[in-house]
């Protein structure tokens, strides 16, 4: 059931990009008053032009698709990290989606210093992992540098006591993954990989590879990597059988949106094109 | 006892054979091989290495007792110096590495820069010089940098709550030690048994790492000296130092497989900055650390150790590199179970290259069994013209 409506969006999205659409002008999100809606960046923080770009293109899609929060797949900043850095590689190019009032919540990757948990728009309240919810949804964020034991524990007491109807996981390094530069991280995996299935997380965003990836489901998860919206590695998807789809071809960030009991995502280049699309529906749900 | 098994034993070479399996497993199945390298991890790391150190500290402290290699202790000095400044060139290219590469999180591993893998230094140091005093060198120069590293992890453990009764628990298990040396006594299962439990449980109280627990203990076994650079049973000594080191010259070999089973298993993919700050800190920081001090030692008025010469340095300073399996400790030590620990393991694996570049250089450098034995003059300088 799930596959089938992945596969109708999809040649949705083919079907209408023949029939002479402009990619840009495609949406496959409802866009419904009552959802919740958001953006995932990752590896963004280089403050150069093609970080701009994918900043720019995101307030274009954001006037039409009005998401009020962006989730941080960790590299929030690269190189220097002082202040005027923030301000280069942060605070300018997402400018107009923070003067409109989209929240960014951060999670840390290993070209983060750990003490950007205080930085005030990262909204991570001093903590290098946190969780927060959003109607029917539980956002965990992982810091997934220093998985220690503390940390391990608080994610199984978070997600035990979530009585939200959606759980999603996000944390900068891939448990599944087909970058080639990286790929996935298994010992993270062994260890996250059985809380999530036990406790229902339904969908798991990452980044560290500089490319876009849907995965098929892994027991019952979906995974998505998306660490292009700043760095881009060309080339560096190398297709597995677990790959759903994927594009390595230029930066890209997600929109998705939650309705219900269905989680749409929309992929998006530099350039304003859609890249991949589709609806996930929540498992256990008819 | 056949010779190949002589051989292993000798060489220490269950540990590399336990990486070996590990790396392979990790690469072809590697859920299984972490579900079990995890499982297993404690029992290792926290305890059975606890053993293995004690083992080790036992023949340093033999080594420094009258008719040991560094008795009197001045002989120490400077092979001391020397890991010194070892470990200070290791740590100083680590975190300059990282800060490059713009890798911040990777600066609480500069512990692992200080690790030398003992067993692996030995085995290529018996192979160039066979045996003698650079021999001697060689260990306590290695063993003079773990130290470092253990007391950097310790350090990074106190950051912990420190439960009230650890460091009662210790100084119980000191007392209960000279209790039973002042009482003679020559096994060493009470030394292990009464004092041991309490040692280690006040050192994972107090977050100083446990594999460090019986240290308080060792120097009250009774004992009876002998050279370090044999680094073998010993041969007639009495009391519960010898006791120990014949009751656990098998189990500690043991303990040096599953070690290597444990911690070796990397993702060979898995390199990242940390793999190249962890390599490039063993194989060029080290080596330039240790010359660096050893010439501003001598310079500065240092008594040079005797037979050896600039171009024997060199090779020692090789040998000293490979981290192998103790910065493989000191990382899982000092990074959680993740992608840290994963590129910083892989660096520490990598660091074997040492040892081929200290045979390598050995060659090159005609030293110990490359000597060339129909030279009519001398092949190398003395560390200080007229001195050594």
């Amino acid at each position: 059931m799930r596959l089938r409506r992945l596969i109708v969006a999809a040649l949705a999205v083919t079907a209408l990009a023949r029939s002479g659409f402009h990619a840009q002008e495609l949406s496959t999100l409802p866009n419904r008053p009552d959802s919740v809606k958001f953006a995932a960046i990752g590896d963004n923080g280089t403050g150069d032009q093609p970080e701009y770009d994918v900043a720019n293109q995101m307030e274009r899609w954001h006037r039409r698709f009005p998401f009020d929060m962006v989730i941080m797949l960790g590299d929030n900043l690269y190189g220097s990290q002082r202040a005027a850095d923030f301000v280069q590689k942060f605070e300018r190019p997402y400018k107009p989606l923070l003067d409109a009032g989209v929240k960014f919540y951060a999670s840390l990757g290993n070209h983060d210093k750990t003490s950007n948990d205080t930085y005030k728009p990262f909204n991570m309240g001093g903590e290098r992992y946190y969780s927060y919810t959003r109607d029917n949804v539980r956002f965990l964020v992982i810091d997934s540098n220093y998985l220690d034991p503390r940390q391990l524990a608080w994610v199984e007491n978070a997600l035990r006591d979530a009585r939200e109807a959606w759980k999603i996981a996000y944390f900068h390094h891939p448990i599944y993954s087909d970058g080639g530069r990286h790929g996935s991280e298994i010992e993270l995996r062994v260890k996250l990989e059985p809380l999530f299935v036990k406790y229902g997380v339904n969908v798991v965003y990452s980044g560290h590879d500089h490319i876009y990836e849907r995965l098929k489901p892994q027991k019952g998860i979906y995974y998505f990597v998306s660490g292009a919206a700043g760095e881009l590695r060309k080339g560096d998807l190398k297709r597995s059988i677990n790959t759903a789809a994927g594009f390595d071809q230029d930066r890209s960030f997600m929109l998705n949106e939650i309705a219900g009991d269905d989680l749409f995502f929309q992929t998006i280049s530099r350039t304003g094109e859609t890249v991949d699309a589709g609806v996930i529906h929540r498992e256990g749900q008819p | 006892m056949t010779r190949a098994w002589r051989l292993v034993l000798e060489y220490y070479l269950l540990l590399p054979l336990g990486g070996v399996i590990a790396l392979i497993w990790a690469n072809t199945a590697g859920d299984s091989y972490f579900r079990v390298a995890q499982a297993l991890a404690f029992a290792v790391n926290d305890i059975g290495l606890a053993f293995g150190l004690a083992y080790v500290a036992q023949e340093v402290i033999e080594a420094t007792l009258p008719g040991g290699a560094f008795h009197p202790w001045r002989r120490a000095i400077l092979p001391v110096i020397a890991g010194a400044g070892g470990t200070i060139g290791a740590v100083a290219v680590y975190i300059t590495y990282i800060h490059t590469a713009d890798e911040l999180v990777l600066r609480q591993g500069w512990p692992i820069a200080c690790g030398a893998d003992i067993f692996l230094s030995l085995a290529v140091g018996r192979i160039v010089f066979r045996r003698g005093v650079a021999i001697s060198f060689l260990m306590l120069l290695a063993i003079a940098g773990d130290v470092v590293g253990l007391a950097a992890i310790s350090r990074q453990r106190l950051a912990a709550t420190v439960h009230p009764a650890a460091g009662g628990l210790i100084i119980a298990a000191i007392a209960i030690s000279v209790a039973l040396r002042q009482s003679r006594v020559r096994s060493t299962w009470p030394y292990l048994s009464l004092a041991g439990p309490l040692a280690w449980l006040g050192c994972y109280w107090a977050g100083v790492h446990p594999a460090l627990s019986l240290l308080p203990i060792v120097p009250f076994f009774s004992r009876s000296a002998r050279s370090l650079d044999e680094f073998a049973p010993s041969r007639g000594a009495h009391g519960a130092a010898g006791h120990f080191e014949s009751a656990f010259a098998y189990p500690v070999q043991g303990v040096a497989f599953f070690f290597g089973l444990v911690n070796a298993g990397v993702l060979l993919h898995g390199f990242d900055t940390g793999t190249w700050a962890v390599l490039s800190a063993s194989l060029a920081g080290r080596p330039l650390g240790i010359l660096a001090a050893v010439l501003l030692a001598v310079t500065s008025g240092v008594a040079p150790t005797r037979d050896i010469g600039w171009r024997d340095l060199i090779v020692i300073a090789f040998a000293a590199s490979p981290g192998v399996a103790f910065s493989l400790f000191l990382a899982s030590a000092v990074f959680p179970d993740g992608p840290l620990l994963v590129e910083t393991r892989v660096g520490a694996i990598a660091t074997i290259a040492g040892a081929p570049l200290a045979l390598a250089a050995a060659r090159l450098l005609r030293v110990g069994r490359f000597v060339d034995r129909h030279a009519t003059q001398p092949v190398q300088s003395p560390l200080m013209d007229g001195r050594a």
